[in-house]
């Protein structure tokens, strides 16, 4: 698979106090990445790395295949970004804001326009930034991110303090970046949902280590419903199950099945029955996929 | 990259009162001779000291003070925009060097206070012509003592800029101008070694161009040593 972005043992330290930890972040061409893990757990000190903002303490990073620290004015050329909270002049106006990027990429002065139109910016283009909503400034911090065409975005929270319908319409831009113009997008968040529904690939970061990185369906795998049966006698009920060929997994007060059809359940449940087992109880044990995130950040907490 | 960096540095000091200010430093220090020659004009022709020669003294007696008040305030004025949002990471992520950024701000700030001088020596002299000096105009030595205090000022800039850009807080660089403004004031009575004391241009030898060596070259010390230190903070 061809990476665009690929660090190797990227590593930031303050003080004593390890904020990045080894973290090999690897993202292919043409993906969503969604960067995932809790406040504090080193996503924006890793975005920061990856923008040259800061120095690592170890490690490299290579992006288009290219040494950051060697070239980074040809790699940042192609690369946009979008940091935490929106960066903006709030005396100058939208227009006036973008043009001090623009200036610096030398894109034609038409693309302004642009990335006005692409954010729903457009009306109001000559008006102080100072007046604008929180999720205005972000939009526009989005829209300077576009400015140079970028094959790679970097957009670290980008629905931070925005509402709903902001949060949705963030998101349709995202995949329609990603699906129209073939940009490589990572995006950070801690909330799951958010990555969830557009990203391809995860990767999630805690306490400055990486502790899952692949693509959103094997995450998804790992946190399949389940359906757990209560019943007046196990060892018996075990039995009858294992010669009746149905798969299950026992413990002493549980029975739990891997997700079955719905049928295969009122199969199980009704053999059961018929060999006089009584059956108190079956709950659908939903473990979301946010509740796998959750126990994997927690866990490398200690909580 | 320069140009285009000192272009948007111009862009982002708009509706500042930025230009507001270079154009009121050099007005104030020549509505003070206004007020010096307006009420003592009599005096002046008793003591027979009512010449150019004089008045150009005058003149860039206010000076210095004048400019490195200016100093303090526009370099701050120059953090703050960026410190305000924290653009510092909008900025340095663009294709762009550190040294690159800071050395716009530089030029920016230099080429505002060359404006300053320009408008001070023509303020000069337009009010001193309007008061028929004696003798007649030596347009050389206006030229000459204006800028010969703006090139002993470069220290102090290069000194101002450093501490504001990596200052979260202004309260420090403010500080440390006002210490600076002070100091300026009080020219006279400081040792030859301090860098508020050369726009005075004032020194144990008599020559002020011996400030001015000093102080491009020691500006441009300075200007180094902050330059290298911005290039190697991370941007928070």
């Amino acid at each position: 698979m061809e990476y665009i972005v690929e660090t190797n043992k990227l590593t930031k330290r303050f003080g004593k106090e390890y904020a990045v930890e080894a973290v090999d972040l690897r993202i292919p061409k043409g993906e969503i990445y969604g960067f995932l893990g809790p406040n504090g757990a080193g996503k924006t000190t890793t975005i920061r790395m990856l923008l040259g903002l800061m120095e690592p303490t170890l490690g490299n990073i290579k992006v288009f295949g290219k040494d950051l620290k060697r070239e980074r004015i040809g790699i940042l050329k192609k690369v946009g970004s979008l940091v935490e909270n929106p960066s903006y002049y709030p005396h100058l106006t939208a227009y006036e804001n973008l043009e001090t990027i623009r200036k610096i990429y030398g894109v034609p002065k038409k693309r302004i326009a642009d990335v006005l139109e692409i954010v729903r910016l457009s009306e109001v283009t000559n008006k102080k930034v100072k007046g604008f909503s929180l999720g205005m400034k972000q939009r526009l911090g989005i829209a300077s991110s576009l400015l140079n065409k970028p094959e790679l975005l970097i957009l670290d929270e980008p629905t931070n303090g925005l509402d709903p319908s902001g949060i949705i319409e963030i998101r349709n831009l995202i995949k329609r970046l990603s699906k129209e113009e073939g940009m490589t997008i990572l995006i950070s968040s801690h909330l799951l949902s958010e990555i969830d529904q557009i990203a391809d690939h995860v990767g999630v970061i805690s306490k400055g280590k990486m502790i899952f990185q692949d693509t959103i369906d094997v995450m998804r795998r790992q946190s399949q419903k389940k359906i757990s049966l209560k019943v007046n006698d196990y060892e018996r009920a075990n039995r009858i199950l294992i010669s009746n060929g149905m798969k299950a997994d026992f413990s002493i007060d549980s029975i739990t099945l891997p997700e079955h059809h719905d049928e295969d359940i009122a199969n199980i449940v009704r053999v059961l029955v018929e060999n006089n087992i009584s059956v108190y109880r079956i709950e659908e044990e939903k473990r979301s996929l946010e509740s796998t995130f959750l126990q994997m950040t927690a866990e490398e907490r200690g909580l | 990259m320069i140009g285009k960096l000192i272009r948007t540095d111009f862009m982002k000091i708009r509706r500042k009162g930025i230009w507001f200010l270079t154009v009121l430093g050099p007005f104030g220090v020549v509505a003070l001779q206004m007020v010096n020659y307006g009420l003592r004009k009599d005096w002046f022709i008793q003591q027979d000291i009512y010449s150019w020669f004089y008045y150009i003294r005058n003149v860039i007696a206010f000076t210095p003070f004048a400019l490195i008040l200016g100093i303090v305030i526009l370099t701050s004025f120059m953090a703050s925009i960026e410190n305000e949002t924290n653009a510092w990471k909008q900025v340095i992520a663009l294709p762009v060097t550190k040294w690159g950024v800071y050395l716009s701000k530089y030029t920016t700030l230099a080429i505002l206070l060359v404006v300053s001088t320009c408008l001070l020596t023509l303020f000069s002299l337009g009010f001193g012509m309007f008061l028929g000096l004696d003798g007649g105009i030596p347009y050389l030595d206006l030229i000459k003592y204006c800028f010969y205090t703006f090139f002993a000022s470069l220290p102090v800039l290069g000194l101002q800029l450093w501490v504001a850009l990596v200052s979260k807080n202004q309260g420090i660089p403010i500080t440390l101008g006002i210490f600076g403004v002070i100091l300026s004031y009080m020219a006279y009575f400081l040792p030859d070694w301090l860098i508020w004391k050369w726009p005075s241009l004032d020194n144990q030898w008599d020559e002020p161009i011996i400030n001015v060596c000093l102080g491009l070259a020691v500006g441009l010390a300075i200007y180094l040593v902050g330059m290298i230190d911005f290039m190697r903070r991370d941007v928070k």
